[in-house]
């Protein structure tokens, strides 16, 4: 009998530890990530403390960076060490990022969309100004 | 006569909180544990303050004082929790200290005060026994207004 397994990565923000399904990650960023990678720090996951690797994930097309404290491994987890959110729990979260928790070592680690954690960073922080002049400006400039 | 007897008695899971006596029906509790090691979940409210495993099952903790807007339970090695059942929604209700299981006279048992406000609002019950005063929870209540309160404005 075969037991399926999951591919976690493990990493931390702050003083606390996460996983994410290893697929969803393009590249790990062993420095710190420049602005080149589009990086994203503040999340529900907390703001990294000394920001000094990037998990980059694509996000609608495009590659996003999230900012992270350190990056802890890959675990290989059997599928019964997953497990999911307690329907009160969940109902009452404000992030969907979270998706589940797994258990290593006797301890639960919470599991991360990655994709869906920099969305709700992006809603959160609100429309970006539009670089392009507008009307007014563009009267002006003539 | 004792089965008489019985159906005229409410049967309450007694625990304490803000230095007061609290309780749920006693059949929505279905054990008492001590609580291990919590992992806390990202953007939680305060009165969810993590989650456990207890028999292999991932149970949310509700701390109900937090949810009356008063003080967290003091979370120690030794801070126990009752593992309360509403529907299908399992919850462990942390507590300063578990009083355990308690008789009343359902002739002991009045309405909640009316008011919409503070503890009031969780109440479903007053129920009085020789020791005194016993507020009764309304455990469906407490979880409808955890969930309403979590749910960004």
């Amino acid at each position: 009998m075969s037991v399926a397994y999951a591919s976690l990565l493990m990493f931390q923000v702050g003083a606390r530890c996460f996983a994410a399904p290893v697929a969803a990650i393009a590249r790990i960023h062993k420095g710190k990530p420049g602005s080149d990678t589009n990086p994203v720090q503040g999340t529900a996951l907390g703001t990294p403390l000394f920001g000094k690797r990037g998990l980059t994930v694509a996000v609608d097309g495009r590659n996003r960076t999230l900012v992270v404290d350190q990056v802890l491994g890959v675990r290989s987890v059997p599928a019964g060490d997953l497990r999911a959110m307690p329907a009160v729990a969940g109902a009452c979260l404000r992030s969907r990022a979270v998706t589940g928790l797994v258990l290593l070592e006797e301890l639960l680690t919470v599991v991360v969309d990655l994709e869906a954690l920099i969305r709700e960073a992006d809603a959160s922080a609100g429309p970006k100004p539009d670089p392009r002049p507008t009307e007014e400006m563009a009267s002006h400039a003539q | 006569l004792h089965i008489i007897m019985a159906d005229l008695d409410a049967w309450l899971f007694c625990l304490r909180l803000l230095g007061a006596r609290y309780a749920f029906e006693a059949q929505l509790v279905s054990e008492v544990v001590r609580m291990g090691p919590l992992t806390r979940l990202p953007s939680a409210p305060a009165f969810l303050p993590g989650v456990f495993t207890h028999r292999g099952e991932v149970v949310p903790v509700l701390d109900v004082q937090q949810l009356m807007g008063q003080g967290a339970v003091a979370m120690t090695p030794n801070t126990r929790a009752a593992i309360t059942q509403c529907g299908e929604w399992k919850v462990a209700v942390v507590a300063e200290a578990i009083e355990g299981l308690v008789c009343v006279p359902t002739a002991h048992l009045d309405p909640a005060p009316g008011s919409a406000k503070g503890v009031a609002e969780f109440l479903a019950n007053v129920a009085r026994d020789p020791k005194g005063e016993i507020a009764v929870l309304d455990l469906n209540r407490l979880v409808e207004v955890a969930r309403a309160r979590s749910v960004p404005a």
